[in-house]
């Protein structure tokens, strides 16, 4: 059976894909957005050889449902005199000195939020019950509001969902899809899941529409959809799990890291995806990193989701001198049109510009060739810039890279060193368009003793989707304190959430022998309101102070600990596709790959480079910096003493001479 | 040294950096739910003289204060290596006795001196004194809490045992506090590592050169902004409610005057300090004046000394803006300070019409519950603040049931608040109809219901319950605040700051004010 990775993105769609008789393709068509299907359709049909295959895929359906507030006509039920929660939010605002601050508004409007009499205590006790006849009444406002979909949140219903269960049967000849907020996100803190449960009823009628449309396209051959947390799911779920696909790209991009690095022996790597207008980065420790604690527009969003950090610094971001003297580069970027001033449009500097400026950019090899880059047009605008910032126009090009760095160092720092983290001993694992220019220089900043380039960066998050497990994640706030309970005691409050995840895992197909789950603990001191994810093993106790400590720089012993929720991730492993092994090199040398030869700047000073073509070289293959090794969609720069490596499945690693 | 402006924007990211550092470190560690779910704390760097350097962006009623904590805390010790001051004394750099803060010093090799301090400050949900909260309806600071003057809480990287021990004696739930008071040293341990790195890698010589710099920078940027206002004195007065003793329409009078590219602000024309603990020390005015003078900047610069250098405060001792001891000033932080960004907004909307809103609702609606939980038999003392609305402006609306100005609290969970205390919420709302008319309408308020389920002190300490926020250009003001206590079918309406004993059952209701509307509103 064929299988394929397809990832939409802002502006290309990618393809991997594997042929019955084993060998691997690349596809990129230009993106559809005002119909996504059309690229996905049309690239499979590209792709495809024989009648049977598998899809799997990382939509923005969902994603831009929500940033272009495009979703269903979504009504919200819960508590009567709660029905404002999801517009007051936390009552804080997110800028400090904006004295018009508005918030984003909430997906449902007022006239579409209703409550009804019912009310659960904190111990999960039927305070008040459901009223038959206000039920009745709501029905009838429904549909005279001809809402689309339905979002219903209790306060307490993860204690007892008993009033959330009610209403969805009274709903059910409505026909209309209903999100329960205890079976999307089973967590204490009703704002955000309330938040949660809304966004997925928000997005779930028009996932569904565009799952459908794709199944149709691809004749019943089997479709899964990547989610958020890392993990692939089949169409039937996301559709009505459709809060699970948000931010899907990016996760793909992380698995595809995890996945490639493990293969190559890296099991520990700081990821660094620099793009156009913006650089994620995530760090994986021997795991897949997940966060609870996302946001859309502004929106909490609990799922879990893999952990990525993301700053406005790009390959097109502009670099401008501030009112008050200052070199500053992003977060406003040139986008795709203008662009930078090299792609002959745009009148602003960008950090491509500077990388061009200093010969990091090989013009004849940008994307192969077939872009013109205007390095003519550069001149003007930096002489103009370094006049008036008093520096050399050498040192301004030199220096808009500086604080490009310097911006994405930080991002590095806070997914590192805030939590604890030491950066020297992960790998840099470098893809994007941009990231190959800039890798080396930070990983010298972060004292980064290792750059990993893999093989095709420019379309991990496709090869990601290829390579991600099927996973599930199942939550429940228990709020229970540590030396109240035991080992034993909360092993069995695990069973449901094992029950769900084994059901589940086996209608995805994957045998019972095959499903592995994952058992963890929110746990916290009592008084605290952040909690730590600590694996659930008979030393639970001891691990969450070891993990304080390490997260915090302090554990307490003495202090009584809670444990607020319980979590189950199910993993099925499906049979994954080996890569390639590529030829041995006969020597080390590479001249035969050495395509060219030029002036480039490094540390003000002009350095005779080599250019090399990544395409022409083999397992073992050494490259010495100074050097720029360019292939389709990527060019990387290695500065002088860094010394580079090609593996086994073609990846570059390279060593980065650290002081 | 020359300066260079790609170092220039380096080191602004990197002392940003170090101060937001700290405050994950102190969020994430600290115990009670104020400091935490709320995030009523702020961080800072400062230089050898006790200047700010870098303020992370965390709670503006910090902003102008913090670096009067630091210049008393370093003025009586000589810190070494290891040692950190605590202090909470409003006459002595604090604000009011809630705020507790922690300084320490950077040292680096070879230097006797600190060459950089690092300090945070965060609300304590409860520091002592006549009511749980700490948050009382007083008339001197003697009934508001444990004062403490700067002294050692850590030598030689030590806790002073005996001192902490006093402190928590002295607390209605010294666990949280403790657990606070370590979330704070460690915050500061985070902020030295971090100053360190950077010091060995650029040298002392030019992080000291670019720590000054940057004030220059951000001196040059306000001095601009300044003097794109036009010139001329402007006036503006406005009131607090009451002191919660006797006093009523309290006066605070401003004349502003922009001259070139600085201001004067001179408050002296202001009533007279009172009885009750409305009263605000120096550092709480300063600290309005600069958020409301950042928030004009456009630019994303960062708060230091440099921003207040153009801009002169003159006040009169004694007077409700620049109290005295023993005044009373548990309110005068969170109240009158809102009140000073009032009065300050009115003077500008003369200068820069456009861009200046509405005022807000001018409050924080503090409330304070403290009791003994019937669940648990153990003492409990909950505090929070409650938004209201946001003032509309010459463009639009104002924003509803949201934290203004002075203040950026989150609120508790309702799932968290009834897990931790004796409560049950019966209402969660925004109290529609309350912003003022306008062609802009502003924001409305909301409305939180908490029932007792046992018996406990209630004080609340409010404001614009009598007097309205003002609307501007024809817009009308917001309507103002209600307390509500329902025992049973009785409603009774309390005045804008009191203390209640209340039993199970009873219902305590904030109504919070609406913000100004702008423009005459269209038939």
């Amino acid at each position: 059976m064929e299988i394929i990775g397809v990832d939409t993105g802002g502006t290309f769609t990618d393809f991997i894909y594997k042929t019955v008789d084993g060998k691997w393709g690349v596809y990129k068509t230009l993106s559809t957005p005002h119909n996504p299907a059309e690229a996905v359709l049309k690239g499979i049909k590209h792709v495809v050889k024989g009648k049977e295959f598998r899809v799997i895929h990382g939509s923005t359906v969902a994603t831009n449902a929500i940033l272009e507030r495009k979703g269903a006509y979504t009504a919200f039920i819960t508590n009567k005199g709660f029905e404002d929660i999801i517009e007051i939010g936390r009552q804080n605002r997110s800028e400090l000195y904006n004295l018009f601050y508005r918030r984003n508004k909430p997906l449902v409007p007022k006239e579409l939020r209703f409550g009804l009499t019912c009310r659960v205590d904190s111990k999960g006790n039927v305070l008040v019950d459901l009223d038959e006849d206000e039920i009745e009444e709501l029905v009838k406002k429904l549909e005279e509001a001809e809402a689309e979909s339905i979002a219903v949140c209790f306060i307490f219903s993860y204690l007892n969902p008993e009033h959330e269960l009610k209403v969805e049967g009274s709903f059910k000849r409505l026909g209309l899809p209903v999100s329960l907020s205890h079976r999307i996100l089973s967590e204490f803190r009703e704002y955000e899941r309330a938040s949660t449960t809304i966004i997925n009823a928000y997005v779930a009628p028009k996932m569904k529409r565009y799952i459908n449309n794709l199944i149709e396209g691809i004749g019943g051959n089997e479709l899964r959809i990547m989610q958020s947390n890392g993990g692939s799911i089949s169409a039937e779920v996301a559709m009505n799990e459709s809060v699970r696909t948000i931010l899907s790209g990016p996760a793909g991009g992380a698995v595809g890291a995890f996945e490639i690095g493990k293969m190559a022996g890296f099991n520990r790597l700081i990821t660094f995806d620099m793009g156009g207008t913006s650089t994620d980065v995530s760090l994986i420790d021997n795991k897949l990193p997940l966060t609870f604690e996302s946001q859309i527009a502004g929106f909490p969003v609990k799922v879990p989701m893999i952990d990525i950090h993301t700053v406005g610094a790009g390959g097109g971001s502009i670099a401008y001198l501030d009112a008050g003297g200052s070199l500053k580069v992003g977060p406003e970027s040139a986008g795709a049109d203008p662009g930078p001033i090299c792609y002959g449009k745009g009148e602003k500097i960008t950090v491509t510009d500077a990388n061009l400026f200093l010969g990091r950019l090989v013009p004849e090899f940008f994307l192969g060739g077939n872009m013109k880059l205007a390095r003519d047009r550069l001149d003007r605008y930096f002489k103009e810039m370094a006049k008036e910032a008093k520096l050399s126009e050498l040192e301004l090009a030199e220096g808009i890279l500086t604080v490009a760095n310097a911006n994405m160092e930080r991002a590095i720092r806070v997914i590192s060193v805030d939590r604890g983290y030491d950066p020297r001993e992960f790998a840099l694992f470098s893809f994007g368009g941009a990231g190959g220019m800039h890798a080396a220089f930070l990983a010298r900043l972060l004292k980064i003793p290792k750059v990993f380039v893999p093989k095709n960066p420019g379309i991990l998050s496709a090869i990601g989707m290829l390579l991600a497990d099927i996973v599930k994640d199942y939550s429940l706030t228990v709020m229970l304190k540590a030396d109240e309970t035991n080992y034993d005691e909360i092993k069995v409050l695990f069973e449901p959430l094992d029950e769900s995840g084994i059901k589940d895992l086996m209608a995805e197909g994957i045998e019972r022998d095959k499903i592995v789950l994952e058992r963890y603990l929110d746990m916290r001191y009592v008084g605290q309101s952040y909690e730590i994810v600590v694996p659930f093993k008979e030393n639970y106790i001891e691990q969450f102070h070891k993990l304080h400590e390490r997260n915090y720089g302090y554990a307490d012993e003495s202090k009584r600990v809670e444990i607020v929720n319980i979590r189950v991730r199910a993993i099925g492993s499906p049979e994954k596709p080996v890569f390639e092994k590529i030829p041995n090199a006969k020597s080390s040398s590479i001249e035969d790959a050495i395509i060219g030869e030029k002036q480039v700047i490094f540390d003000s000073v002009e350095k005779k480079t080599k250019i090399v073509d990544r395409d022409r070289l083999l397992f073992g293959s050494v490259v010495e910096g100074p050097a720029i090794v360019v292939e389709y969609s990527s060019t990387i720069v290695l500065p002088p003493k860094c010394v580079g490596r090609i593996d086994e499945f073609g990846n570059l690693i390279i060593d980065v001479e650290v002081d | 040294m020359k300066v260079n402006p790609i170092l220039l924007e380096v080191f602004k990211n990197k002392f940003s950096s170090v101060s937001e550092e700290m405050g994950v470190s102190l969020n994430r560690t600290a115990f009670s739910p104020n400091i935490k779910e709320r995030r009523d704390f702020s961080c800072a760097i400062f230089d050898e003289n006790g200047d700010i350097v870098a303020q992370a962006a965390h709670i503006p009623v910090h902003l102008g204060s913090m670096p009067m904590s630091v210049k008393e805390a370093i003025r009586g010790f000589k810190l070494k290596e290891g040692d950190m001051v605590i202090l909470n004394d409003p006459f002595k750099g604090g604000t009011h006795l809630p705020d507790i803060t922690i300084v320490a010093g950077v040292f680096v090799e070879g230097s006797e001196k600190p060459v950089f301090y690092v300090a945070n400050r965060a609300h304590h949900a409860d520091v002592g004194g006549m009511s749980s909260g700490s948050m009382p309806l007083s008339n001197s600071i003697f009934q508001e809490g444990i004062i403490i003057p700067p002294l050692k809480l850590v030598e030689g990287g030590k806790i002073n045992e005996p001192l902490l021990k006093l402190l928590l004696n002295n607390v209605r739930t010294p666990y949280e506090r403790e657990g606070d008071f370590k979330a704070q040293i460690m915050a500061n341990i985070t902020g030295i590592k971090r100053m360190k790195e950077i010091i060995e890698k650029y040298s002392l010589d030019t992080v000291r050169f670019y720590a000054k710099e940057l004030m220059n920078y951000s001196e040059r940027i306000m001095r601009k902004t300044i003097g794109d206002i036009e010139d001329g004195v402007y006036t503006f007065e406005d009131y607090l409610d009451d002191d919660g003793v006797s006093r009523q329409n309290i006066k605070i009078h401003l004349d502003l005057t922009i001259k070139g590219n600085e201001a004067v602000l001179d408050f002296s024309k202001s009533d007279d300090q009172v009885d009750g603990s409305v009263n605000a020390v120096y550092a709480i005015t300063l600290s309005a004046v600069l958020y409301v003078f950042r928030s004009l900047v456009g630019e994303d610069i960062p708060t230091n000394m440099g921003c207040l250098r153009p801009i002169k405060v003159k006040t009169r001792k004694g007077s409700i803006v620049d109290a005295k001891f023993p005044a009373a000033v548990a309110g005068g932080n969170v109240e009158t300070s809102q009140r000073v960004v009032d009065v300050i907004l009115g003077a500008l909307s003369f200068a820069v019409p456009e861009r200046i809103p509405a005022a807000s609702q001018g409050t924080m609606n503090n409330v304070a519950i403290g009791g003994i939980d019937p669940r648990s038999g153990e003492p409990f003392a909950y505090y929070e603040t409650l938004g209201g609305g946001m003032g509309a402006n010459p463009y639009g609306h104002g924003e509803s049931a949201i934290h203004s100005h002075m203040t950026n609290t989150l609120n508790t969970p309702i799932e968290a608040l009834e897990y931790s205390y004796p409560f049950m919420v019966r209402g969660y709302s925004i109290r529609y109809g309350s912003g003022g008319i306008g062609k802009f309408c502003g924001g409305d308020g909301l409305i939180r219901e908490i029932e007792l389920l046992g018996d406990a002190e209630v004080t609340v300490l409010s404001e614009r319950r009598r007097l309205s926020p003002y609307g501007l250009k024809g817009g009308e003001n917001g309507r103002q605040g209600r307390n509500v206590i329902i025992s049973g079918s009785d409603e009774k309406f309390m005045p804008s700051k009191f203390t209640a004993r209340l039993k199970r059952g009873d219902i305590l209701r904030i109504e919070t004010p609406g913000g100004g509307g702008y423009f005459k509103p269209k038939n």
